[in-house]
């Protein structure tokens, strides 16, 4: 639980749109309706994410104390994903490449028929296993208008990003990453900054190709 | 311009931020100021990276700028990716990792507070009979320790982020002023050469150009 303990990585977001007055029941109702769905070996989805209790990935009941700390809103962004282990679908594809060849007679099997085979052996596989399940912190602070979510990774943000399209979106909500530029708008940039900003070049020269030849590290 | 060019084709601007933020720990020796935070300690520790494609250069130790190496790298392209930071101010230090692309943080480590210590003896005589809890109280008082450590964390997080967001903005009011081609590159020039460089003649270029 970065957000409550150990030392914190984060990336801020600063959030677009104004909350609407009777912002707390709205986004409890928008909360509790994007609450994870855990997945199951029915499902067709190969990946979900929704919200749970911060700190807690299976806790998805989530009540108005479990998300509002004060001008907080906490939650967790639970991901639940199936991951194969990957010797274990290459050795049900042999058992099943044999038994496809002997029941045809046939020397190889062609490449449509070997992707329907895997497709049949991760959904046997599925049945006999559970989907991971990996939960990220999430902390709205509303007075401030900035998300800070506990992960530096790409994929973990467009996760996040999307969660809070669908859950806020109808709201008029939406995050901005911050970045150089994103901070620089928020802190406020003059007419003339903003021009010059537009007109930016980079302060440090590209040195010659012979200079870094000369200096290359081992 | 569109906002995605604003973002993506300047994030080079962060990095810069980083080199300026160690060229002013190294000038000054440690002792920052901001107008808002007046004056305190930061330094440049721990782990510095510096990058110009897929070239890069890791620094770890206890001042990575002072390194031969950081230097030598900037003066072969590279500039600051990601440098460590320790924060001293009044109250409690802090210690980060800045990255230049995105402004994040990572390892924000926040040391608890010291607790008062108690005599042994006043512990033991004013301790009352062991009584037994029950798990709903136990589970009260675990949440209510998680609220209190969260807000405190939070408090001290946003302390940090308001020195850095000042230490920006004054980085932004010399960035997009004509002092930075005039004076402030080329200072900064000098010292990554070894040269040395004004400090009162830096800080009254400063001062000016941040009075805003």
């Amino acid at each position: 639980m970065p957000a409550l303990r150990g030392s914190l990585t984060y990336a801020r977001f600063f959030v677009s749109g104004e909350l609407p007055e009777d912002f707390r029941q709205r986004l409890m109702r928008a909360i509790r309706l994007r609450a994870i769905q855990p997945l199951t070996p029915e499902d067709e989805d190969l990946e979900r994410t929704g919200f749970c209790r911060i700190g807690d990935p299976y806790a998805i009941e989530l009540g108005y104390d479990d998300v509002f700390w004060n001008e907080y809103v906490n939650l967790g962004v639970r991901t639940d994903r199936w991951v194969y282990p990957g010797s274990a679908v290459r050795a049900r594809m042999r058992e099943g490449e044999q038994v496809y060849k002997q029941k045809t007679g046939r020397d190889k099997m062609g490449r449509r028929e070997k992707a329907e085979l895997k497709e049949l052996v991760m959904r046997r596989m599925r049945k006999q296993m559970s989907p991971a399940v990996s939960a990220i912190d999430f902390s709205w602070a509303l007075n401030e208008g900035v998300v800070r979510f506990f992960s530096h990774g790409d994929k973990a943000a467009a996760r996040m990003l999307d969660l809070f399209h669908r859950a806020f979106g109808s709201m008029s909500l939406s995050l901005v990453p911050e970045a150089p530029y994103t901070l620089a708008d928020r802190l406020g940039l003059s007419k003339a900054e903003r021009s010059a900003w537009d007109e930016l070049e980079p302060s440090l020269a590209e040195p010659d190709v012979d200079d870094r030849e000369e200096g290359e590290e081992a | 311009m569109d906002l995605a060019d604003r973002i993506e084709l300047r994030r080079f601007v962060g990095r810069e931020h980083l080199l300026w933020l160690w060229f002013e720990t190294e000038l000054f020796e440690g002792n920052l100021r901001t107008s808002k935070h007046g004056s305190f300690a930061m330094w440049v520790e721990g782990r510095m990276v510096l990058s110009m494609g897929r070239e890069r250069t890791t620094i770890r130790g206890s001042l990575p700028g002072a390194h031969r190496e950081a230097k030598e790298a900037v003066r072969r392209g590279k500039l600051p990716e990601a440098v460590g930071f320790r924060l001293d101010r009044g109250e409690l230090p802090a210690s980060f990792v800045l990255k230049g692309d995105s402004l994040a943080l990572s390892g924000l480590s926040l040391p608890e507070p010291p607790k008062e210590e108690t005599p042994a003896i006043e512990v033991l005589a004013d301790a009352p009979r062991p009584k037994r809890r029950g798990k709903a109280k136990d589970d009260a008082d675990a949440a209510d320790a998680d609220y209190d450590a969260f807000y405190e964390r939070m408090r001290r997080t946003r302390d940090v982020e308001e020195v850095l967001e000042a230490l920006y903005a004054d980085f932004l009011a010399l960035r997009l002023a004509a002092p930075w081609r005039a004076s402030v590159w080329p200072a900064i020039e000098r010292w990554i050469d070894g040269q040395d460089v004004d400090a009162s003649g830096y800080r009254a270029i400063r001062s000016r150009a941040t009075k805003r």
